[in-house]
């Protein structure tokens, strides 16, 4: 009789561990299987690559007087297959569309693609939330803009970056609504934290959690921890002070505030406790060793983005 | 009334220094042509072989930072004057070591903040220029926010109004502007300006 009750028993104790253990097994292949969707780009470089193959030439656009569509097209397609070539432009305010554009290029080309074709053929195109659709002083100047480095002869890229600049609207852009000649470089396309991560939700579907903002850094006990921790996964945008990162003068008062949008690609700590980050701006990848308190000193927002699963909010 | 006097011609006397900017840095290049056109020449040979830039990160020139651009990667690393981890870094990108050291070294002695070669288009077609800066302590005027003499030297001659203002040659009625800044007349191939940054 007790060698029946404890048969019973451990055969019960038995059940238990199995759903126990099955309950596990299946919460992990849950949470691997959101994984692979949480990695999963909207679109891929190959769907792009298929689309804008089928287009084998543009015709001129009355509406884009200085837009060359052999050069349009011909930037496009590099920036489906050479994401990072992405050119911000010399002495301009785009560092915050190209880092949002680094996002754009790598999660969903196709659409990408699309918008910009649709945009030069129609005027206007819807991506993500924003219809984007520019005033007449875009469409007068976009092609044409000067002395930006390659930009110069990068129509595509002028189009998209003073289209962004155009369409979303900050604080920093109260005073000049309406773009001249010349405002690329102005406050006209300048981007504020709150703007630069507004911009990431409305446009892709992607999960922002943002630590920082324009004026105060971030209260975080160690950046190096956290900026490790954040690109375990997704994509990690930071918000610098480029008077210190990238000095161009001797001033010793420097403007304590951040001026500049990166996306790291790398850290690591090296053995003498400098640390190494690579990032990527003005179409390059840089790499750089600096100390733990350059770095708290230069960080002033830290955007990590993650893929939003199925419907999630 | 006295007090207003000097007021006005303090002034005055800021208002001539800074447009005595452009007598300053022609003075400038014509007595220090030799050296600035050596440092612009070598630096042109070298950075064909490989492309850098030279940086002095501090007023005092005992740091120096050197930008290597290689086809992927950009590595920016800092050193102190004549420290071996210099000429470590260079042999490890292939950089001459005497001729990049040597070039740091002139570009100490005439205070040449910065050194690059910046890529330029004409026509859609690629051009590249030296692009070099120099802190001038004769320059150094409180109040007067410009403090970098900037010269740029092209590998063709270039074209300029009758104000010896540099040209777009697309246009030629359009300046041409580097960093936003008009660029004038020294010889066919330099020009100068003046800037409150250094690149």
């Amino acid at each position: 009789m007790i060698k029946y009750a404890v048969q019973d028993f451990y055969n019960l104790i038995n059940k238990k561990i199995l759903v126990f253990l099955l309950s596990i097994s299946c919460a992990n292949f849950a949470n691997a299987f959101q994984n692979i969707n949480a990695d999963k780009p909207t679109s891929t470089k190959e769907d792009a690559v298929l689309f804008i193959n089928k287009i084998k030439e543009l015709q001129p656009n009355s509406n884009w007087p200085d837009i060359n569509p052999h050069l349009f097209l011909e930037n496009i397609k590099d920036n489906i297959n050479n994401p990072l070539n992405l050119y911000e432009g010399l002495n301009t305010n785009f560092c915050g569309y190209a880092a949002l554009s680094y996002l754009v290029l790598h999660d969903d080309p196709l659409g990408y693609a699309k918008c910009m074709i649709e945009l030069y053929n129609n005027g206007k195109s819807k991506f993500g939330k924003s219809t984007l659709h520019p005033s007449l002083n875009i469409h007068k100047i976009a092609g044409g803009l000067r002395f930006k480095g390659v930009m110069d002869i990068r129509p595509a890229d002028q189009l998209w970056f003073l289209c962004l600049a155009d369409h979303f609207k900050g604080y920093l852009n109260s005073f000049n609504h309406n773009y001249q000649l010349g405002d690329e470089d102005t406050f006209w396309a300048a981007v504020n934290y709150e703007k630069f991560n507004r911009m990431i939700r409305d446009l892709l579907h992607y999960k922002v959690v943002a630590r920082g903002s324009d004026l105060l850094r971030p209260w975080i006990h160690d950046t190096y921890k956290y900026l490790s921790k954040t690109m375990q996964n997704g994509v990690t945008i930071m918000y610098v002070n480029n008077t210190i990162l990238h000095k161009k003068n001797y001033n010793l008062v420097r403007a304590g505030v951040p001026t500049h949008f990166i996306v790291l690609l790398n850290i690591s700590k090296a053995e003498n406790g400098l640390i190494n980050i690579v990032y990527w701006d003005y179409g390059f990848r840089t790499l750089r060793q600096l100390t733990p308190a350059f770095l708290r000193k230069i960080t002033f927002g830290i955007s990590h983005c993650t893929k939003k699963i199925n419907n999630e909010e | 009334m006295r007090n207003k006097i000097k007021i006005v011609l303090l002034i005055n006397a800021v208002l001539l220094l800074a447009s005595c900017a452009s007598t300053n840095i022609k003075k400038y290049y014509a007595d220090n042509k030799l050296a600035l056109d050596n440092i612009s020449q070598t630096y042109r040979e070298q950075n064909a072989k490989g492309s850098f830039s030279i940086l002095f990160t501090d007023k005092s020139f005992k740091h120096v930072s050197i930008e290597i651009a290689t086809d992927t990667i950009k590595y920016i690393y800092e050193f102190e004057l004549n420290e071996k981890r210099l000429g470590d870094t260079l042999i490890k990108y292939h950089l001459p070591v005497n001729e990049t050291e040597g070039l740091i070294t002139a570009m100490k002695a005439i205070k040449c903040s910065w050194i690059s070669n910046l890529d330029y288009y004409e026509d859609e077609k690629k051009g590249s220029l030296v692009f070099m800066s120099i802190r001038s302590k004769s320059f150094n005027i409180p109040l007067v926010d410009k403090k970098y003499y900037i010269l740029t030297y092209y590998a063709q001659p270039q074209y300029y109004d009758s104000e010896g203002r540099l040209l777009d040659r697309k246009k030629r009625r359009r300046l041409r502007r580097i960093n936003k800044d008009i660029f004038y007349r020294i010889n066919d191939k330099v020009c100068y300006t003046v800037s409150n940054l250094f690149r």
